[in-house]
């Protein structure tokens, strides 16, 4: 190929149409590649799902089924904790993922690259969460295939349970996403926010319950309104209504839940898309799109 | 002749020392390049030259002052500008590419994000691989290249959107020599036989004065001058002086240059491969340029060139900016 075939190849019409799906599908991809890159790393991934539950199923034969009963979750810890274990790597996800990929990107010196193109960057960041989404999917999937076929966790799942379950799933994403994105668009601006961001996250995954019931914190009440501010704790609490309790509808504490989180994620979407521009336009402010 | 990139006192501040100095990197910069222009920003490190360069690719916004590329606002009409634009940022020396992806796969993924049409990208990745001898390792993960052949994906990348106006900065470096001297004849024909406007960094005088139609100097912020290589030697010469080139000994062709009247002095006898080049300061040029020949031809020396000597961007460059780094 030479000079000239080259420009003849400039020479062409092009007709382009912009399709954010179209863009969208392209960081998805490549974020996908990337992630198929490490095959090593997928592999040990699959491999601590399975320890995890079976470690779960341990720690649930020491758990007293009485005291359990007592908080109202029915008798298996197994089946108790699974729902935690099997959503609490997308509150992580939606946590730190996109603050985590903004900064590879900064470093990586991409992000300007991407920037100049005429990809909305929104669709660029929303697509770059999609990494952590598959990653949490592929373990959300293995945790309740392992504990329930594999060790005879007794999770109610029929198509009613499951059409709840997945309305207090997806308002769980979108509202502690939401909070993903304050916590990217403080982070692009300050760089060095990441401990911050795990420290919510942690904080976030030990109040909301994740491993124990939440009726344990009565006698500790400022823990337990702090538990409260936090989306996720609803949507556990209303997950696990539906699949532990088999709770169907009209349930008033699903009920409550869903409506919590749909106000949490009216409040906070807003916010958390408000603060992202904030932070991109103020390291373009600051020219730093390649700093760290 | 159309505008494709205008500036109008263009400014970037930016917080030094943790917030408390301001310090100046483009100063009221007004610049005005042409369509299809080849344009170099030349200065030295430190000048400012990245930051206006940003500053067109709407990643930096300005403090104060517009710009206007390919007709539309930096600011207002960014998505618009960057539908125009290619930009190349050399000095990343490959580190702005996915590392984890393949070269074409690299060079996919920035195709689907300028909405190329599939069968037009895939076209075009196939030529930049080859053109860029990068086809045999084109899918090999980018992180196993030297700094020479990331630079070339980049540069693939950067050309692959067809765009109008490329801002490229410092765009062969990392390339070896033959590397360099093919991106540079592909820059030049993008510009002379497709119309592309140019705007691109260097720290290579020499570069700058083979493709250049029209430099901008800049210092500390600021254009210091803006014209073709040409012209910013003569406006920028401290003597009157010419430049006689000729085969034979030296010595006889300085006494002869000595005797003339209108010759001040010898400034400098620098022997070349095949010639000898005598710089001389002189009282009027155009009187020297008639009467060096005749002299020498009366002395039976036939000189190959008598012509004003001006100085080299070099000098210019180094003239301009106070001898900057």
């Amino acid at each position: 190929m030479n000079r000239l075939e080259i420009l003849q190849l400039f020479r062409d019409e092009e007709r382009r149409s912009k399709s954010g799906l179209r863009q969208l599908s392209a960081v998805v991809w490549a974020q996908l590649k990337m992630m198929l890159a490490y095959k090593s790393w997928l592999v040990m991934d699959l491999l601590s799902t399975f320890a995890s539950v079976v470690m779960y199923y341990f720690v649930g034969l020491q758990v007293d089924p009485l005291r359990l009963s007592q908080s109202g979750w029915g008798t298996s810890y197994l089946a108790f904790s699974l729902v935690g274990v099997a959503t609490s790597n997308y509150l992580w996800a939606c946590l730190t993922r996109l603050s985590h990929s903004i900064q590879h990107e900064i470093r990586g010196g991409t992000l300007e690259t991407i920037a100049v193109t005429p990809v909305n960057m929104l669709v660029f960041f929303i697509g770059l969460t999609a990494r952590g989404y598959l990653v949490s999917l592929i373990y959300l999937v293995g945790v309740f295939t392992v504990g329930v076929y594999g060790l005879g966790a007794n999770l109610s799942f029929n198509p009613q349970s499951f059409l709840i379950f997945i309305v207090l799933f997806m308002l769980m994403l979108v509202s502690n996403q939401a909070l993903g994105l304050i916590a990217a668009g403080i982070i692009m601006v300050y760089k060095r926010g990441d401990p911050l961001v795990f420290i919510l996250a942690a904080v976030n995954e030990f109040l909301a319950g994740v491993l124990y019931p939440l009726e344990l914190l009565k006698r500790f009440p400022a823990v337990q309104f702090l538990s409260m501010l936090f989306p996720y704790t609803y949507a556990l609490d209303g997950m696990r209504r539906v699949l532990i309790l088999s709770a169907s509808m009209p349930d008033v504490n699903v009920l409550t839940d869903i409506v919590v989180l749909a106000v949490f994620s009216l409040i906070l979407v807003p916010i958390g898309l408000k603060t992202l521009e904030w932070g991109y336009g103020r390291i373009r402010r600051e020219g730093t799109t390649s700093s760290y | 002749m159309n505008i494709a990139v205008e500036t109008e006192r263009l400014t970037k501040y930016f917080r030094g020392d943790g917030g408390k100095e301001r310090i100046v990197a483009v100063d009221h910069v007004n610049l005005s390049v042409r369509e299809g222009e080849f344009f170099g920003l030349l200065g030295p490190n430190g000048a400012g030259k990245t930051t206006l360069i940003k500053m067109l690719c709407t990643l930096v916004i300005p403090d104060e002052g517009t710009a206007r590329v390919a007709g539309f606002d930096i600011v207002k009409d960014a998505e618009k500008v960057r539908e125009c634009i290619g930009w190349l940022h050399g000095e990343t020396g490959g580190r702005a590419l996915y590392w984890r992806l393949s070269a074409r796969d690299n060079l996919r993924f920035y195709a689907y994000l300028q909405n190329i049409p599939p069968d037009i990208a895939r076209r075009r990745i196939e030529a930049l691989l080859e053109f860029f001898e990068l086809s045999k390792d084109a899918d090999r993960l980018v992180k196993d290249f030297s700094t020479g052949m990331k630079m070339r994906v980049m540069l693939a990348r950067t050309l692959l959107s067809n765009a109008p106006i490329l801002l490229m900065d410092e765009p062969t470096v990392g390339l070896d020599a033959t590397g360099a001297i093919e991106t540079r004849r592909l820059l030049q024909a993008l510009c002379r036989e497709l119309h592309k406007t140019i705007v691109f960094t260097t720290h290579n005088i020499f570069e700058a004065e083979r493709l250049c139609d029209r430099i901008a100097v800049m210092n500390k912020g600021k254009v210091v001058a803006v014209d073709t290589p040409m012209r910013l030697s003569e406006v920028t010469r401290k003597y009157r002086g010419v430049e006689v080139r000729f085969r034979g000994p030296s010595e006889e062709a300085v006494k002869i240059l000595e005797g003339l009247d209108v010759v001040k002095s010898i400034m400098s006898v620098q022997p070349e491969e095949d010639h000898t080049v005598i710089r001389a300061e002189v009282k009027d040029e155009e009187q020297a340029l008639s009467e060096i020949p005749k002299a020498f031809s009366s002395n039976g020396l036939k000189p190959i060139g008598v012509q004003l000597a001006l100085p080299s961007l070099e000098e210019v460059f180094l003239s301009l900016t106070g001898g900057g780094s």
